[in-house]
């Protein structure tokens, strides 16, 4: 009979959950927090000729206002469009970790977002359907399958780099079945079917 | 080990969350970006369209000034450029006259009786709804009244919030009824305490133009010091012909439509050109330039401006009688050059100061308006009675056309001023450039902005014009508000509509609506994916109807004729003919579908999938085939402008004449063999005439379910069974 742990791994989650603060504010948990930007000028760049040119083609969409340049905050953005799912946090640490400030009004040209798009593409996480399943199933208490999309909706804005409300709406629309529950393989399959 | 036994379950979960988060978000990037390039389509196809029907009306204008009288040609074109047959007021009245009319019994429509009471634009609007049609007797007196009214409004109407009153502006409804009801419903019909400012471009495109206009005159008799009107670039008779508001009144009102096309001519040219509220708030329907000067406007006589593309006529006269315009044609736009503004994602970059801009240059085509004179010269004999008639009369219209003598610097100026007020767009960088996509106007930056603004005193710009995915949007600083109030304009789903409140305050109050159950059940990925599918579609129609520019094109790249080009080639030669500055190579996986080997696209194939197939066209030349279909609103145009009493057919012999415009305008060879076969598969009943209609239809040269086959915009199809999208992978 081992002492019961579980009565204490819910008050483990309260705590740091309000811990990870909005955007720049570096968090405890996997990357070295006060770790200095990445040197973006070492960074050796291994696309195609045609590739480049595709990723230029992107870019320019982005750029709002004429100078050839995209805002710090359209960065993440145009590495989504592009295929990559990188997070907040590494984006931010690329951009050298700035405050909100720079992110609405700093600005970089084409060649300085190349290299930051090599590093995410270099980076080893990359999330298969098994992955996203089995990052479900940690929810799906009975094992049967489904998760309660009540909980989902809990979990995803309070974790990680959390939705609002608005996002989680559109991500869940018509998922959840008459009792509110998901069936999560399902439920990948269609996020992925984009 | 037991303090990381009990934190997995925490960690995992945090992964969970973080890699849906990171999905969804990337999901909504690639979304967003679907969602501009297809808008990009749209917005780039819609504007060549009017710089299109700008070159074309230069175009005509320019034979008309080359033309000898004894041309053919200028015969059948130059009823558009009489702009005012009638000119006294007195008979103009007697023009309008509906006296005559008698309105049978069977006709369900609303019975109107003048004065005007509000409970008789209330049921005009019910009636509307109903789908009922107001009998043409009650239109052109209705259009009398408006007349008589319009003409007493200044150039600037001003009004005020005075106590607590809001005003409420909406923007382009181009005949899109649904929208406008929709307006009423959400904010009340105009009233005392309720005043309307409609910012222009009530007409084209959506399939209720009149009725639209009906209501809008309706409430501003009722109500003349609470209901507003600004003329747009669409209230004007020559972008009409190609927009599908001619084509709406015609089909509705067989015998008076004639009439009342004439009539809104004149009423167009009287609407006023803005409104400003408050002395704070400047509204009008397109923009300013660094020249816009609000006292030369207040003193201009608009009405003389019945097409704000021609500038006035001068006193000046040649031998012949004709009226020399070539001096001011030469402020108007070279057409030797297409210049194509980036997407509305980027901004155009500066061209150049205005002054320096080209002049128009149609010398390429003289050469061939000469070899045209000769042959026209031998036919033109029976002819020379009419024309005879008709040039007596173009002497007296140009004396006749206006007491008010103009010197011709100031008649420039006050058509400039005009033509910026209703044609203009607002660009991010400073500086003010001539508008050359849509071949009017110009792009006007945040100094412009600011400096106009501080000289009159103002704070603030209201205009529309441009259609905006939210209905609206601040720009230069919140300065300048552009409003749009046609909801699902490119396709269902496309955008929101959008009217402004304003109070006292003066800070605009913004509310967002979008017409069409319909659009509320699709999700926002269901909603993308349509429309994304609707504008590709277009925009393989026009890839394919470039098919031997592109061909041309490929072969430069090409030169060991393997049929193959790789990618950066194939984008580069796309653009270079298509002139649509469009993300080509993003684009590229939804528009060659053909599998490639090794990165390179066999363009052979590539035609292949795009072709579209007509019937009975086998023995017509495939590039005549084409042209036609890459040139049909153009060719629609020059026929209805030929058809000059509007019944939609026309005779063999101006048939022939047609093409024989078409083809200086093309610059290409059209024999007069191709223009009998092409007769002969038309004219199935041979009674010597051919019905317009028919014609586009032959060969598939309409969409037949296509908005402009149905007086909608060119761009919607039918909408789809919506549960097929469900199983649709690509949705």
């Amino acid at each position: 009979m081992a002492p019961k742990k579980d009565p204490k791994a819910p008050a483990k989650k309260a705590e740091p959950a309000p811990a990870p603060a909005p955007a720049p504010a570096p968090e405890p948990a996997p990357a070295p927090a006060a770790a200095p930007a990445i040197d973006l000028s070492s960074v050796k760049i291994e696309f195609s000729a045609d590739q480049v040119d595709d990723y230029r083609e992107a870019f320019g969409l982005f750029d709002r206002v004429g100078d050839n340049k995209v805002a710090y905050n359209q960065i993440a953005d145009i590495m989504r469009a592009l295929g990559q799912n990188p997070t907040n946090k590494e984006v931010s640490k690329l951009l050298g970790n700035p405050t909100p400030e720079d992110m609405a009004n700093k600005r970089v040209e084409f060649e300085g977002f190349l290299p930051m798009f090599q590093t995410i593409i270099n980076s080893p996480n990359k999330a298969q359907f098994e992955d996203y399943v089995e990052g479900l199933r940690v929810f799906d208490k009975e094992g049967n399958g489904t998760v309660m999309g009540a909980e989902l909706r809990i979990v995803l804005s309070t974790l990680g780099e959390k939705m609002n409300e608005t996002e989680i709406d559109a991500l869940m629309a018509g998922q959840e079945d008459e009792n509110g529950c998901i069936n999560y393989e399902a439920f990948v399959k269609h996020i992925m079917s984009v | 080990m037991s303090h990381s036994g009990s934190a997995a379950p925490y960690i995992s979960a945090i992964k969970a969350a973080v890699l849906i988060q990171r999905w969804y978000r990337q999901y909504v990037a690639r979304t967003e970006m679907r969602r501009r390039y297809t808008w990009h389509i749209f917005q780039s196809i819609e504007y060549s369209g009017e710089q299109a029907q700008i070159k074309l009306y230069n175009f005509l204008g320019y034979l008309m000034d080359n033309f000898t009288p004894s041309s053919t040609e200028r015969n059948l074109i130059s009823h558009i450029f009489r702009e005012n047959d009638v000119c006294w007021d007195s008979e103009w009245e007697r023009y309008f006259c509906y006296k005559n009319i008698e309105v049978p019994e069977v006709y369900s429509g609303p019975h109107l009786t003048f004065p005007l009471t509000v409970e008789q634009a209330v049921g005009l609007l019910e009636a509307f709804r109903n789908k009922k049609q107001l009998h043409s007797r009650y239109v052109l007196q209705l259009l009398l009244e408006t007349w008589k009214l319009l003409r007493m409004l200044p150039n600037i109407n001003r009004i005020s919030t005075c106590h607590s009153k809001e005003v409420t502006i909406c923007g382009d409804l181009h005949g899109q009824l649904e929208d406008l009801l929709l307006i009423f419903y959400k904010n009340g019909t105009p009233s005392l305490e309720k005043p309307y400012v409609f910012n222009g471009d009530f007409v084209d495109r959506g399939k209720d133009s009149i009725e639209i206009l009906l209501i809008l005159f309706s409430f501003m008799l009722v109500y003349p010091r609470d209901v507003y009107l600004n003329r747009g670039n669409h209230e004007d008779h020559i972008i009409n012909l190609r927009y599908g508001f001619t084509k709406e009144v015609l089909t509705k009102y067989k015998i008076h439509g004639k009439r009342i096309l004439k009539l809104l001519q004149k009423i167009f040219s009287w609407l006023p050109l803005a409104t400003i509220i408050d002395q704070k708030v400047l509204v009008l329907h397109g923009g300013i330039s660094d020249t816009t000067d609000l006292s030369i406007l207040t003193k201009v006589n608009r009405h003389n401006y019945v097409s704000a593309l021609r500038p006035p006529k001068r006193r000046n006269h040649s031998s012949a009688g004709m009226s020399i315009d070539i001096e001011i044609d030469d402020d108007l736009w070279s057409t030797s050059k297409i210049y194509q503004r980036r997407a509305s994602l980027t901004y155009p970059k500066p061209l150049g100061p205005r002054e320096c801009f080209h002049n128009r240059s149609l010398q390429d085509f003289s050469t061939r308006i000469k070899a045209n004179m000769e042959n026209e010269l031998e036919n033109s004999k029976r002819r020379e009675v009419i024309l005879a008639a008709t040039l007596h009369r173009s002497q007296q219209d140009i004396l006749s056309v206006s007491t008010d003598s103009v010197s011709s610097d100031n008649a420039k100026d006050e058509w400039r001023q005009i033509l910026d007020l209703l044609w203009s767009d607002p660009m991010n960088q400073d500086g003010c450039v001539p508008n050359e996509v849509r071949g009017g106007g110009c792009y006007w930056g945040p100094d412009v902005t600011e400096d106009f603004l501080n000289r009159h005193n103002m704070q603030l710009i209201i205009r529309s014009h441009e259609c905006k995915q939210e209905g609206y949007e601040f720009c230069h600083n919140r300065k300048v508000l552009t409003l749009f109030s046609a909801s699902n304009y490119y396709d269902v789903g496309s955008n929101r509509g959008a009217y402004v409140k304003l109070g006292p305050d003066l800070v605009p109050y913004v509310v967002q609506y979008q017409a069409s159950s319909m659009t509320r059940e699709l999700t926002a990925r269901q909603s993308v994916g349509r429309t994304e599918r609707s504008a590709l579609k277009v925009l393989r129609e026009q890839l394919f109807a470039h098919k031997s520019d592109l061909l041309c094109a490929f072969k430069k790249f090409d030169t060991k004729n393997t049929g193959l080009v790789c990618l950066i080639d194939w984008a580069s030669a796309v653009e270079s003919v298509m002139h649509l500055n469009l993300p080509w190579r993003m684009l590229r996986c939804q528009l060659v579908t053909c599998k490639t080997s090794d990165g390179m696209i066999n363009y052979y194939d590539w035609f292949n999938e795009l072709a579209i197939k007509g019937p009975n066209t086998d023995h017509i030349d495939q590039s005549l085939l084409e042209t036609l279909y890459r040139h049909r609103s153009t060719l629609e145009t020059i026929f209805r402008i030929v058809d000059t009493d509007n019944s939609g057919f026309i005779s063999m012999e101006d048939f022939r004449q047609t093409w024989k415009l078409l083809s200086v305008y093309l610059k290409m060879e059209i024999t007069d063999e191709d223009i009998s076969n092409l007769a002969e598969t038309i004219d199935s009943n041979h009674d010597g005439s051919i019905d317009i209609d028919e014609f586009m239809e032959a060969f598939r040269l309409t969409d037949k379910k296509s908005r402009l086959e149905r007086g909608r915009s060119m761009f919607m199809h039918t909408t789809s069974d919506l549960t097929k999208l469900e199983s649709d992978p690509n949705v």
